[in-house]
């Protein structure tokens, strides 16, 4: 939010206040708060025709009947530039399209709106005053009027101001109005999740808190192809949309990025690993703490094999992600846990109020002689996100296998 | 950063310099400006508390006397005012508190759940209505939060249906909204008086207050960026004294002036937010004072004088569209009724403080005088309007007494553009249990025969 925040928090953003807004090379990742296992991840697509093939991909353009592997092309992206690139391609097809917020003319904290001033004017790409009530209220005007209103909240700690006017305003504005009025244009983008060194206010995860605002639209992506489609889904979807961006991901999560506009569907859910034993379920960054646990539960290292039983390390884990929060895609969940009878939910938001209560409840309604084992909710401990504490307090690989293997042999 | 100023003949220095005396009004100070401001600086110490000049109140603009006479040196607004307008304004204003009246008795019947007048507010409400175009953004709020029963509110409330029914909204769709009938575009699904109207270009009311105020930064925005609009209409938000405590006001003054957007803030300030007087809202010269401190173009007027509403809003709206950027006219009134239907003043002011306001003080009776002392009114025809006036709101309120609720399947439809699972599954949860209850649980078996599908379109 502030210059001071980024200074004391991120010191690797503090020197991007000095260049200048032209720039567009991408510097090398700070140290510290980059997941090792993201840059090992074999979730992300690192060739051509695997990113053209990336399930669910809607083209839209008029070519859309084209050989999707034929005449396309990709580009290697990082996630703020599939964030940039998604919004450019916004900007460029839809004249009522704006984006604002604090700090994004020159490109933004985290850069995801680089060059976009420049490129398609002031009056298009703005610095609004430092006031979430006032973006999230600004914004609500704009869609109300039937225009694109794309509005940043700068980390996702600081949405609680804009709280009254995304629940008690966007929400119902819809219904309020028996539907002849709609803010479906509205889009709140913000960086969410833990970043190695965020403390209090730059780690949160609020999307639980949204759980129940219906009306509202809650989505997080966990890489750069899908952070592009869904965020073009998010800004054209008729209703109003949360999108929360994992900060850490930003940088570290790079693969092949169609260069075309498509978009992913929301509220669908994603099988990522298939399986038979048990579901893993998650979103956002923890997709890739996820995968390592997976790794080591298959072929743990010699300092962890004396813990893993050998009769568990077969076991076949399907990995869900569940990128639409709100509303939710319960029949993939569902089916998934029907089959292998056992669910284990990960999320770095605290346990009390979290999605996972929500999944876990309804699971328990749907599936319940299904289960073989009680449905495992493996998320932060119930307490801010202090700063020196993060390794003990997200939920990291280690901490997801021990989950699995508790469930598995439950 | 002050240290590193004091260097002198740096040329950051003289660019400063040169900047502060092109810019200032005052003489430029010998010592320069800081950095961040074309503030002069000085060498004596003076703390000030006022945005005049010799720290006297901000004036209130008037044009009539208590009796209907232009104040000396006032200009009547002739070029806007005939006969023929003059009539639609009293009318409107007289229309008013006839609408009240009848609507305020049927709540205490019990017929509607909830009212709230505007008593004492009719020239605020008629006079500005009347100065904004038709196709103007309008945006209000009624100031109300109801919980178990009781209705409260944090703010002076505003009865924007003056300006709906200045632009030819119906007494039947204002029945519609208040009796929740299936007529209501709302579809029953707020409390009475929270109007809106997408032919009327006004945005739908909601309870929390002053979140309209941002959002009208917003609606400004896309008007300046519409070809088809830009320069031809403004965002108008009304708001209470009250409502301007909350941090929205700030948010909604800031990016109006900043962004900028065309934005005419049109503050009603009736001297109490329910029981809570403006004293006890705020220490300085009331919201006036609050404009330049946004670089808002401001102005105080007398709410009580119809034509110095209709003038200062008309004049607010021409400088918003001119500089493309926020304009604040303070509307001085006084409440003169009971805060909402739940509310009873009289329990924290006095009952003859009030009698005395409505006698002294009365906009329609002022306005009135006006016209009588031109010719262009009489007895006859006040008598004649009153009864007609009654009548057709007698008329409206008996149709709408009688039609039923909305299609019950409307409790579900409007969250999103589509039903999701959540919703849908719960709808069919409802119908399961209407099958199962409603003829033999007699709370459902009552009401579902007010509903216009009696409940039987849940199920599509």
């Amino acid at each position: 939010m502030l210059a001071r925040r980024l200074r004391s928090t991120f010191p690797a953003l503090s020197r991007r206040w000095q260049t200048t807004a032209s720039t567009t090379a991408v510097d090398p990742p700070s140290a510290g708060g980059h997941p090792s296992s993201v840059a090992s991840s074999q979730l992300l697509r690192m060739t051509r025709e695997s990113a053209l093939r990336s399930p669910g991909i809607s083209w839209q353009d008029e070519e859309s009947d084209r050989n999707i592997v034929g005449g396309r092309e990709t580009r290697k992206m990082n996630l703020y530039q599939a964030v940039r690139d998604a919004l450019s391609i916004a900007l460029a097809k839809d004249d009522t399209a704006v984006i604002f917020g604090e700090d994004i003319a020159f490109g933004g904290v985290f850069r995801c709106t680089m060059g976009l001033a420049e490129e398609f004017g002031r009056e298009r790409v703005f610095n609004t005053p430092l006031t979430e009530q006032g973006i999230a209220g600004f914004g609500i005007g704009l869609a109300s009027m039937g225009h694109t209103a794309i509005a940043e909240i700068q980390f996702a700690d600081y949405i609680f101001p804009a709280f009254d006017q995304l629940v008690n305003e966007a929400a119902k504005f819809r219904y309020r109005s028996g539907g002849k009025f709609s803010i479906g244009g509205l889009t709140v983008r913000t960086p969410t999740m833990a970043v190695g060194h965020g403390g209090l206010y730059h780690s949160q995860s609020p999307e639980g808190f949204f759980m129940g605002a219906s009306g509202l639209k809650v989505v997080i992506p966990r890489s750069p192809i899908q952070c592009k489609g869904l965020l073009l889904s998010a800004i054209r979807d008729p209703n109003p949309v949360i999108f929360m961006e994992p900060k850490v991901l930003y940088r570290s999560a790079v693969e092949q990025v169609p260069i075309d506009d498509f978009t992913l569907p929301l509220s669908r859910a994603e099988i990522l690993i298939p399986g038979s034993d048990l579901t893993l379920l998650t979103w956002g960054t923890p997709v890739y703490h996820c995968e390592s646990a997976l790794r080591l539960l298959n072929s743990p290292p010699p300092s962890l094999a004396p813990l893993v039983p050998p009769s568990l390390r077969s076991a076949k884990v399907e990995l869900i992600d569940l990128r639409t929060i709100l509303p939710w895609d319960v029949e993939t969940v569902v089916e998934s846990v029907r089959r292998t009878k056992r669910l284990v939910i990960v999320h770095e938001a605290g346990m009390t109020g979290g999605v996972g209560g929500e999944i876990a409840a309804e699971i328990g309604k749907r599936a319940f002689l299904r289960l073989e084992a009680p449905v495992r909710r493996i998320t932060g401990w119930d307490v801010p996100a202090a700063l020196q504490f993060e390794k003990f307090n997200m939920p990291d690989a280690v901490r997801i296998l021990d989950g699995i293997m508790e469930t598995l042999s439950y | 950063m002050l240290r590193s100023l004091s260097f002198k003949r740096t040329p950051l220095l003289t660019s400063i310099r040169s900047r502060c005396r092109a810019l200032s009004t005052q003489p430029a100070s010998s010592l320069g400006c800081l950095p961040t401001t074309d503030s002069p600086v000085v060498s004596k110490l003076a703390f000030f508390n006022s945005v005049t000049g010799d720290g006297s109140k901000i004036p209130s603009y008037r044009v009539l006397d208590g009796l209907g006479i232009p104040i000396e040196g006032a200009e009547v607004p002739e070029a806007c005012i005939s006969e023929q307008f003059a009539r639609r304004l009293y009318e409107n204003m007289q229309l008013l508190p006839t609408l009240d009246n009848i609507l305020y008795n049927v709540q205490r019947q019990g017929k509607i759940s909830f009212y709230m007048t505007s008593y004492g507010e009719e020239a605020a409400v008629v006079g500005s209505a009347a100065a904004l175009a038709d196709d103007d953004e309008v945006l209000g709020r009624t100031n109300v939060f109801i919980a178990y029963g009781f209705a409260n509110s944090t703010a002076a409330q505003y009865r924007e249906v003056g300006v709906l029914l200045w632009r030819g909204f119906t007494l039947d769709r204002v029945m519609a909204q208040c009796f929740g009938n299936h007529e209501d575009v709302g579809k029953g699904r707020q409390m009475p008086v929270h109007f809106g109207s997408k032919q009327h270009h006004f945005h739908p009311i909601s309870s929390p207050l002053a979140t309209q105020i941002p959002q009208a930064a917003g609606v400004g925005y896309a008007l300046k960026r519409d070809p088809a609009r830009r320069s031809k209409n403004v965002a108008a938000v009304y708001f209470g004294e009250g409502a301007a405590s909350e941090g929205d006001f700030h948010a909604g003054m800031l990016l109006a002036s900043t962004l900028p957007s065309p934005t005419l803030f049109l503050a009603r300030n009736n001297g109490f937010a329910i029981s809570t007087p403006s004293s006890q809202q705020f220490y300085g010269d009331s919201l006036s004072a609050r404009g330049p401190g946004y670089g808002v173009d401001t102005v105080r007027v007398d709410g009580n004088d119809v034509l110095a509403v209709l003038s200062a809003v008309k004049e607010g709206r021409r400088r918003c569209l001119e500089g493309g950027r926020a304009v604040l006219v303070e509307i001085m009134t006084y409440r003169v009724g009971h805060h909402s239907t739940s509310d009873d003043s009289f329990a924290y002011r006095g009952r003859q403080e009030v009698e005395n306001r409505k006698k002294i003080d009365n906009p329609i009776t002022r306005f009135r005088l006006f016209m009588e002392s031109r010719g262009w009114w009489n007895e006859t025809e006040e008598e004649e309007l009153k009864s007609r006036l009654k009548q057709d709101v007698l008329t409206a309120f008996k149709r709408a007494e009688n039609l039923k609720k909305p299609d019950l399947k409307e409790l579900f439809t409007d969250v999103y553009t589509d039903e999701p699972w959540n919703i849908r599954e719960q709808r069919e949860e409802l119908v399961g249990l209407i099958e199962k209850y409603g003829q033999v649980w007699e709370p459902w078996r009552n009401d579902l025969k007010n509903f216009k599908d009696e409940g039987k379109k849940l199920s599509d």
